[in-house]
């Protein structure tokens, strides 16, 4: 509890995300007036670059933030009900942020608005991912609306078919990457399941977060309801991390059995290769052995601890999703492609490409401490 | 164009990795300059033997014009097309960049092309062969490695060729059904 003890400074944390905004707006201020292919290091062959990440790793956190929240007021558990207003709040934002992100790798998103519409595809998941995720938006409004209003079967109602919504939806947003045959690493039914319960993890982490700095920011004690919240969102954590474990292992294990071709080298990308570091300091550390630490133990099982265990998590999710849209891409796809390293292609996200990412993650944060001021979010529960 | 199925057989062994097909690719398709930006390219395969006495294949590659291709399936606002006789060609002005046929393609053999603002790959030419001609890269081989032509007619050299030599497609396992055929 040493950590913040003091109430932290409001205008510094504002003054960073607006900052942070900034950053993001030169980023998208030079792409558009110098075009994708002068500023981002997307190539030919590994055309989805970090932009992408960010848009998963935005779109993971709504999905995980909508079902965890459902945990209340769609499937009554009474303790979960009082997030439902932040939690979809947050929802909504990260949504939309994680739109704003897509839209920047996009060359020509107001195509996609017109095209989608004249002239859909129905076997592209890409376009069943914009039509899901635009439903979503929707109801996620809706949900919030009769969440703010305190129409309680409205807000039932909403939250049940959001819930199916979210789930639909990114389980599709596995399937955007799962239905490429010619990307091993990524191909299967794999991807849509896995997505799902990561985004558990992602809600949960996040719920933390809210409800501790929610409490800090306004330099409140925090009530025994929070405290008694707390601790079984700190144990339901734990074991939505344990079985991502489960999938991480198993992801990892037919990767390398056999050496499939095409796979084996995009595991190995992750377990020695480029993206080495990023796998093992981010995504196993941070993202999974250390919060599954702090939340098996009951001594650091504390509001505090449940928190650094979401932050933690958080980061090391991040990680997971910049991991799995690049390894997919490091194989090359035909013999004889010059400038390999260890037989990979390579990526490094441009700054440009950092500022917009930069830039997504801030509006989003301080659109929603804008929120908090401005909105009455506390539950009447 | 109906009752048609193009296709473009190829005898690596007479490819000499000129690159012509490349450069008649660019200049006859205004590819743009840079790099990345190709139409077709020519592969090369791993060395054979040990020095001096070494042997190596070129394989001269592009769009593969798929019968069943992914590219197409992929695309959320149905910028790729394949016409009636196989050609599978993009829309620029559909073409939202969202690059999904590039992560789906097996054969890398599209790139987003900055000045048609769209993906942009191999048409086979089709503003030549609908005028009568042969796409650039087939007219300009010095070696006459490609030969292009149309598999429903029985008579033609493409026909003909396959009849007579054993043939291979590349990542056959993928599906995708190419029409880009390798005289063995």
């Amino acid at each position: 509890m040493t950590f913040l003890k003091h109430r932290p400074n409001f205008k510094l944390w504002v003054g960073l995300l607006v900052i942070g905004v900034a950053i993001g707006i030169a980023g998208a201020g030079n792409v558009l007036l110098n075009g994708h292919s002068a500023v981002y290091n997307v190539t030919r062959e590994i055309p989805w670059g970090i932009l992408i990440a960010t848009y998963v790793f935005l779109v993971v956190s709504s999905t995980g933030l909508c079902l965890v929240s459902s945990l209340g007021h769609v499937f009554g558990i009474a303790k979960f009900e009082f997030i439902g207003k932040r939690a979809i709040l947050l929802a909504i934002l990260t949504l939309l942020c994680g739109f704003g992100a897509i839209a920047m790798e996009l060359n020509h998103p107001i195509r996609m608005g017109i095209y989608a519409i004249i002239s859909p595809n129905f076997t592209s998941p890409i376009w069943w991912m914009g039509t899901l995720y635009g439903l979503y938006l929707m109801l996620l409004c809706a949900e919030f609306f009769f969440l703010m209003k305190g129409m309680h079967k409205g807000a039932f109602a909403m939250g049940m078919i959001g819930f199916i919504a979210a789930v639909a939806a990114h389980s599709n947003l596995g399937a955007v990457f799962g239905l490429l045959e010619a990307r091993p690493f990524w191909h299967g039914s794999f991807l849509p399941i896995y997505f799902i319960i990561s985004a558990l993890v992602s809600g949960g982490a996040i719920v933390s977060m809210i409800v501790y700095f929610n409490h800090k920011l306004s330099g409140q004690e925090m009530p025994q309801q929070y405290e008694d919240f707390m601790e079984t969102l700190g144990k339901l954590q734990a074991l939505f991390l344990m079985i991502l474990v489960f999938f991480v292992v198993w992801k990892i294990i037919p990767g390398i059995y056999g050496h499939p071709p095409e796979k084996y080298e995009a595991t190995m990308a992750m377990l020695t290769g480029p993206l080495a570091f990023n796998f093992w300091f981010f995504e196993v550390l941070l993202g999974l052995a250390i919060p599954v630490v702090i939340l098996l133990n009951k001594k650091t099982r504390t509001p505090y601890g449940v928190m650094m265990a979401g932050l933690s998590a958080t980061v090391g999710i991040f990680f997971m999703r910049y991991d799995l849209v690049i390894a997919g891409q490091l194989v090359s796809m035909r013999e004889g492609t010059a400038d390999l390293v260890g037989g990979l292609l390579q990526y490094t996200p441009s700054v440009t490409e950092i500022a917009i990412v930069i830039g997504a993650i801030s509006a989003c944060l301080l659109l929603y401490t804008i929120a908090e001021r401005l909105l009455p979010l506390e539950s009447d529960h | 164009m109906k009752n048609k199925r193009f296709a473009i057989v190829l005898d690596t062994r007479r490819c000499i990795d000129c690159k012509a097909c490349t450069v008649a690719c660019k200049a006859e398709n205004d590819v743009p300059l840079g790099s990345e930006n190709y139409r077709n390219w020519v592969g090369e395969e791993e060395l054979r033997g040990q020095y001096p006495k070494l042997g190596q294949s070129n394989t001269p590659c592009q769009c593969q014009h798929c019968g069943n291709p992914p590219c197409a399936h992929v695309c959320p606002t149905k910028a790729t097309e394949v016409n009636p006789d196989g050609i599978v060609h993009v829309v620029a002005e559909k073409c939202i960049g969202c690059k999904y046929c590039m992560t789906a393609c097996p054969y890398n053999a599209r790139y987003y092309n900055e000045e048609i603002e769209a993906v942009d790959k191999c048409t086979f030419c089709t503003h030549r062969v609908y005028a009568g001609r042969e796409p650039a890269c087939v007219e300009t081989c010095p070696t006459k490695v490609r030969v292009f032509g149309d598999l429903n007619d029985p008579n033609s050299e493409v026909s003909k060729l396959l009849t007579k030599y054993p043939s291979r497609v590349l990542k056959e396992s993928q599906g995708t059904k190419p029409y880009l055929i390798y005289i063995i």
